[in-house]
Formats: C-alpha cells, sequence, structure tokens
C-alpha cells in the first residue's frame, strides 16, 4: 500500500515536472518578481551596454553581471548612486534607482545564466 | 614622398599603442596568488560593508585591467584592493586579467545567486 502511493506520487512528479516546465520559462522571461514594473523599464536600459541578460557586455571595458553576487551589485550600484565609486556613465544610470530598484536589479542579474564563476588557481606542475 | 608619409603613419599606429603588452595567462597565474585568498572561495564575504566579493572567473579582461586602475589611481574605494593593486604595474594588471578570463573554475561553484 505504501509502496504503491510512492509510486504514484514519483509519477505524478514526473509528469508535473514536464508540463510545467515550458510554461515556467516564459513566465520567467515575462515576471521579474515583486517589482516587475519597474524593472521591466530599468532593464532594457543596463541591457543596452551589458548586453542580453547581463552576459553579454558591448565593449570588453564593461563587466558580465549575469550570475554575479546580487550583493555586491548592489554594493556596486550603491556606490555609483553615491559617487563613492567613480564612473560618469554608472553614476548618472544609478542615480535615480531607489533601494527597490537596485535591490531587483541585483536578484535579476545574479540569476541570469552567466559566463562568469569563482576561479581557482591549478595545481603547481 | 609617398614613403616618408607611410612612415610617419606607421610610427603614428605605433604610437598608439597601449603602453602594455597583451596579457600573458601563464605569468598572469603566477601573480594571481593573493587574488585567491579571497576571489578564489565561493561565497567568501567582503567584512564591512558586508557584500560577497565579487566572481572574477570568466570575467572579461579589459574589465578586469579597468577596475585595477581604478582601485590602483584610488576612483574605487577599497583599502585592501587599493593595496594589492598600487604594487602592480599595468603589464601585471593585463596578466592577471589575461589569467582570470580563462582561469579554472573552482569545484565547488555551481551555478547560483
Amino acid at each position: 500500500m505504501k509502496r504503491a502511493v510512492i509510486r504514484l506520487d514519483l509519477k505524478t512528479l514526473l509528469i508535473g515536472a514536464a508540463a510545467l516546465a515550458l510554461p515556467s520559462l516564459s513566465a520567467q522571461a515575462a515576471d521579474h518578481g515583486a517589482a516587475g514594473a519597474a524593472i521591466d523599464q530599468l532593464l532594457p536600459v543596463c541591457q543596452s551596454c551589458h548586453g542580453e541578460h547581463g552576459a553579454k557586455p558591448i565593449v570588453p571595458e564593461y563587466p558580465v553581471l549575469a550570475g554575479q553576487y546580487a550583493s555586491y551589485i548592489e554594493h556596486a550600484l550603491k556606490d555609483y548612486r553615491s559617487g563613492a565609486r567613480k564612473n560618469a556613465v554608472m553614476k548618472a544610470q544609478a542615480a535615480n534607482l531607489t533601494d527597490a530598484d537596485i535591490a531587483a536589479l541585483s536578484q535579476y542579474f545574479a540569476h541570469q545564466a552567466s559566463p562568469i564563476y569563482t576561479f581557482k588557481l591549478e595545481q603547481q606542475k | 614622398m609617398k614613403l616618408a608619409r607611410r612612415g610617419i603613419m606607421a610610427l603614428a599606429a605605433l604610437l598608439s599603442l597601449p603602453a602594455a603588452a597583451a596579457g600573458d595567462p601563464a605569468a598572469g597565474r603566477d601573480k594571481s596568488d593573493t587574488c585567491v585568498g579571497c576571489h578564489g572561495i565561493p561565497f567568501y564575504v567582503n567584512a564591512y560593508p558586508n557584500y560577497r566579493v565579487p566572481k572574477l572567473g570568466g570575467q572579461q579582461p579589459a574589465y578586469l585591467v579597468a577596475a585595477l586602475k581604478a582601485y590602483r589611481s584610488g576612483e574605487r574605494p577599497h583599502p585592501t584592493m587599493r593595496a594589492q593593486a598600487s604594487s602592480m604595474t599595468d603589464q601585471d594588471m593585463e596578466d592577471i586579467a589575461a589569467f582570470l578570463t580563462q582561469a579554472p573554475r573552482h569545484p565547488s561553484d555551481k551555478a547560483e545567486k
């Protein structure tokens, strides 16, 4: 009896996962979470330099944002906003962002598929 | 005359080259020993203010060089990074960036937040 229940649950889970896979991907593209409306207006501005999903900057001097730690992106944006980190382009972009905008943007970029990672030194040969 | 003009153009092209040569990843690996203490540890946290130390592996090399130069000049405020960058030449920065952009991945860095 118990075994039958478990089998049913597994089957349900598998079918459910397959059925949900596609809808959840498109839902993710349309909805960026709580601050959805604001971020939909802000994202195109970021992406015009940092590339689609922040993963492909248009010039080599600009960083990849996709996959970077949210807390670091947040710190960077706040430093640009305050002027602690000096960069004319980014200061202008960050000037009017609210803390909520910054939090939403940081979360968005942190969760994108990313070419960046924590590196290690190769073993000395 | 034509030749002289060409000579002048070649000289101008030469002078406009950046002072540091393209980065050497092998040299950069040897210069990255101090980076790894913070940037080589997944989720490592900067003490104050509190935020995670950024991932550098796979990052754009020209951005990494620009960041190091900004730390060296003081444009970017961070005492530890300023101390690190202040002892680096432009060539050191190019080499380190060339290594980091294609450095091996830390085994416990799975795609995360």
